[in-house]
């Protein structure tokens, strides 16, 4: 008899858990498009601002999630900004004041500002994917696939199978390429060294990747994959009234977030 | 003959051969065999003679998933599975692989039981309740919400045979379910095979497995195959094994290793019958002997090679040929060595054990350079492996990882022996006679100008060790060389180890298998929570049970059957086949 596990009772999921993956998605798209088109840097702050806010109040973040949104998200616009500003093409920028100048770089306002705006754009279409990101698991996605959308779960569970294979894979890179240092290949330090050494790895990393699919193949098949066009659903995955209110309410929200935008002059 | 009438069997094979694409020999070849409701057969063979792939024929995976040619018939619960699919034969057959990762597909270990049941449209309450027997049954109900991932290797394996039971099937087909776990978990994995086909069971169970140590216990019925894949014994267990004990020795088939032990002490005079077949079997044997008649003339053979107290050991250089001093490793804020200090004198064999998460393996990689560690903390042979150049590091210490594919770059097995002698721009001819003496050495003459991924697993294994040995390195690091290899290749690779280790090669393995190296090795250390909790000769720390269970390790079968009071002095305590009277 085993002992019974060291385990914290499982607090209730959080509001966002609750939905319907499919939801935390369709919410999202009209926004998507919105920033896609949209060219100013207003609306992708206030739709960034939102998503940060729902995803602080419903989705009971911990650890590394919350350090990706709060810090991770910032650090990235800022870089992205000021990479941005020196990417683009000055003329486009001209005739505003001159923020920095060091040698030939010139950091103009018009410049920073329209790298801004790109930051904030990406910033904004990643933040409102990780409302769903960061509250789905795989399984629970391929579940809603193959219910709501009829996606057949041959695909929707090898993609859940292969998604273990990615660690997998990490762990076995690292340790070929231990190995093939200590073998003398591709010797020295650098990114060229480092570079070589990576491509002696693939052949290795191939051959094992595809011995161990295999493998999983044979046990998944074993254990009846595929046998039906459908299979047993515990708990279906259903759409309830909270996913069609939530959606609804995206969509308003961003048409909102547009509006004010458009109004204001 | 007018007893009940006899159940029908749970499988019949009949002329069954398979032929793999490109292959021109048929393994498994012709065979036939029946498996009654509540039997447990168990199949045996040497390596490559098909009895894994005569394994995957139970459920269909041959020749429905597996490209192979099939003849014969195989009916499983009255179905041919050439008529039938795998999943459909899912309901009569559940399958249990070696390798507990590759059969993991769910995130909770609830919905890994679920996952057969759900895809045969099992109704959801019922799938529960099937879970809910099968995790009762394995012990694991209580962890139903954890990630399967951070079970422990005997933990995933029992959850994988309550994915078989979850099945319902009454045929279990296991395929070396324990040679990727350490003794603990494989003991974990008999335990509860052996409630699950105790008497009054009518669950069948087809075993490919060459520990029989441990399997023996639940095993009815044997199927011997040769080297060439046909039937070579078959019947009851335990008649089979005494009575063509020697020639399935002959065979390369591993025996339990109280018969192995007992066949040396027959050829040296000492008689047992019936041949003991367990621990407690030769531990009788051996207290009802009068072996001091018998034993007079054995006990004097000739000295075994090797021992702890031999004493040219006295006679080694002072200075060590590893030393490590205040060795500390952390990794993500966790400390996996904790101030270890070590030498190890030039010309030992030590094997480092200990249960799994011990640090052994970031230990030896830090030796070998793998892993850079603080200046000062470890020495081979007068250098620091953390900073000298690969081609110093190479001359002076070979590393041998776990899985040999991962050190191949070259396209031949000759230009991955010259890979390291060309990196010094040595003269061809030097090259070329030191690769050749190299084949020789591994015995892969043969296979010079084959892709090294194409060799067997044994002959990888063997041109991993070449590798590291090429250069001259004075010391050999391996990890886990025997890790999911059948017996007799394991025991090969440890006789080339002991050969080198004889012409003075330092050697350092890393290991599960006490059993086996224990055989070998001059000194084992104990690792635990990264710490060395023992270091001495071998055959102390075999004795010492205490010690050993403390840290998920088991006393060697050899080992417990000489250990009683009862046994003769002359045996008594011996921890070697080698040691025993019997050497010829």
């Amino acid at each position: 008899m085993t002992a019974p596990a060291l385990r914290l009772v499982a607090p209730a999921p959080s509001f966002l858990r609750r939905l319907n993956p499919l939801a935390k998605v369709a919410a999202v798209v009209p926004a998507w498009i919105a920033l896609l088109v949209t060219r100013e840097a207003t609306a992708p702050l206030l739709l960034l601002l939102l998503a940060v806010l729902l995803l602080l109040a419903g989705g009971r973040l911990h650890g590394r999630a919350l350090v990706l949104l709060l810090i991770g998200v910032p650090i990235g616009i800022l870089v992205v900004s000021v990479g941005s500003a020196l990417w683009v093409d000055p003329g486009g920028a001209s005739g505003t004041a001159v923020v920095v100048s060091a040698g030939p770089l010139r950091l103009t306002a018009g410049a920073l500002l329209i790298g801004l705006t790109t930051a904030l754009r990406l910033a904004a279409l990643l933040t409102l994917g990780l409302i769903g990101g960061l509250t789905t698991s795989g399984p629970e996605l391929a579940r809603a696939l193959t219910a709501q959308l009829r996606i057949p779960y041959r695909f929707a569970y090898a993609a859940v199978a292969a998604y273990r294979f990615v660690p997998r894979a990490a762990a076995e890179l690292t340790l070929i390429r231990q190995a093939l240092r200590i073998r003398g290949v591709a010797p020295g330090r650098g990114p060229i060294a480092a570079v070589r050494r990576l491509l002696s790895g693939v052949v290795p990393l191939l051959a094992s990747s595809i011995r161990h699919a295999d493998r999983v193949a044979l046990a998944m098949e074993s254990r009846a994959f595929g046998a039906h066009p459908r299979r047993t659903e515990r708990v279906p995955p259903r759409w309830r009234t909270a996913d069609t209110v939530f959606t609804v309410a995206g969509w308003a929200a961003t048409a909102a977030v547009l509006v004010l935008v458009l109004r204001s002059p | 003959m007018d007893g009940p009438p006899a159940l029908a069997p749970a499988a019949v094979a009949r002329s069954v051969r398979i032929r793999y694409p490109g292959a021109t020999a048929w393994t498994p070849d012709e065979v036939e065999v029946e498996v009654a409701p509540g039997e447990v057969l168990l199949i045996l063979g040497p390596s490559g003679c098909g009895k894994s792939t005569f394994a995957l024929s139970f459920n269909g995976l041959v020749p429905h998933a597996v490209p192979a040619e099939f003849a014969g018939t195989m009916t499983v619960g009255g179905v041919s599975t050439r008529e039938a699919s795998v999943a459909e034969l899912s309901e009569r057959v559940a399958m249990v692989f070696q390798d507990p990762e590759a059969q993991l597909v769910t995130r909770t270990v609830l919905d890994e039981v679920c996952f057969g049941p759900e895809n045969r449209l099992v109704p959801a309450a019922e799938v529960e309740a099937r879970a809910e027997a099968a995790l009762r049954a394995v012990g694991l109900w209580d962890r139903r919400d954890e990630n399967p991932d951070i079970l422990s290797g005997g933990g995933k394996q029992r959850l994988a045979i309550a994915c078989a039971l979850a099945l319902g099937s009454p045929l279990l087909v296991l395929d070396e379910p324990t040679s990727n776990l350490d003794p603990a978990g494989a003991e974990e994995v008999y335990r509860l095979l052996g409630e699950l086909t105790a008497p009054g069971s009518t669950r069948s169970v087809v075993l490919v497995e060459h520990d029989l140590d441990l399997a023996l216990a639940i095993v009815d019925t044997v199927l011997v195959l040769d080297g060439a894949g046909r039937p070579f014994a078959s019947g009851p267990v335990r008649e089979v094994l005494r009575a063509r004990a020697e020639d399935l020795e002959a065979l390369g088939v591993w025996l339990p290793t109280p018969t192995t032990a007992a066949l040396r002490m027959r050829r040296a005079g000492i008689p047992l019958d019936p041949l003991p077949l367990t621990v407690e079997e030769l531990a009788a044997a051996l207290a009802d002997l009068d072996v001091d008649s018998a034993a007079e003339e054995p006990s004097v053979t000739e000295e075994p090679s090797g021992t702890g107290s031999d004493p040219d050991a006295e006679a080694l250089p002072a200075l060590p040929a590893v030393s490590v001093t205040g060795l500390t490793v952390k990794r993500g804020g966790r400390r996996i060595l904790s101030e270890i200090s070590l030498r190890v004198p030039r010309g030992d064999f030590l094997a480092v054990v200990g249960p799994n998460g011990a640090g052994k393996s970031t230990l030896v990689q830090s030796l070998a350079g793998v892993l850079r560690v603080p200046r000062g903390t470890v020495g081979v042979l007068g250098i620091d492996p953390a900073r000298a150049s690969a081609s110093a590091l190479r001359k002076t210490i070979g590393f041998v990882f776990q899985n040999p594919e991962h050190q191949f770059v070259a396209h031949t097995v000759e230009d991955e022996l010259a890979l390291g002698l060309r990196q010094r721009r040595l003269p061809e001819a030097e090259v070329s006679a030191r690769v050749d003496g190299m084949l020789t050495l591994l015995d892969l003459h043969a296979h010079r100008t084959s892709h090294p991924f194409l060799l067997s697993g044994g002959q990888k294994r063997r041109l991993s060790v070449g590798t590291a040995l090429i250069e001259g390195a004075p010391v050999l690091v391996l990890d886990e060389p025997t890790f999911g290899q059948d017996r007799a290749r394991a025991a090969d690779l440890l006789e080339l180890l002991a050969a080198l280790n004889a012409s003075g090669t330092t050697v350092i393995v890393v290991t599960h298998d006490l059993g086996l190296i224990g055989q070998y090795a001059r000194h084992v250390a104990i690792l635990d929570e990264g710490r060395v909790v023992a270091l001495d000769e071998t055959a102390r720390i075999l004795s010492d049970r205490a010690l050993l269970e403390a840290h998920a390790l088991r006393q060697p079968p050899l080992v417990r059957a000489l250990a009683g009071p009862s046994i003769p002095a002359e045996l008594r305590g011996l921890t070697r086949l080698a040691d025993l009277p019997g050497l010829r």
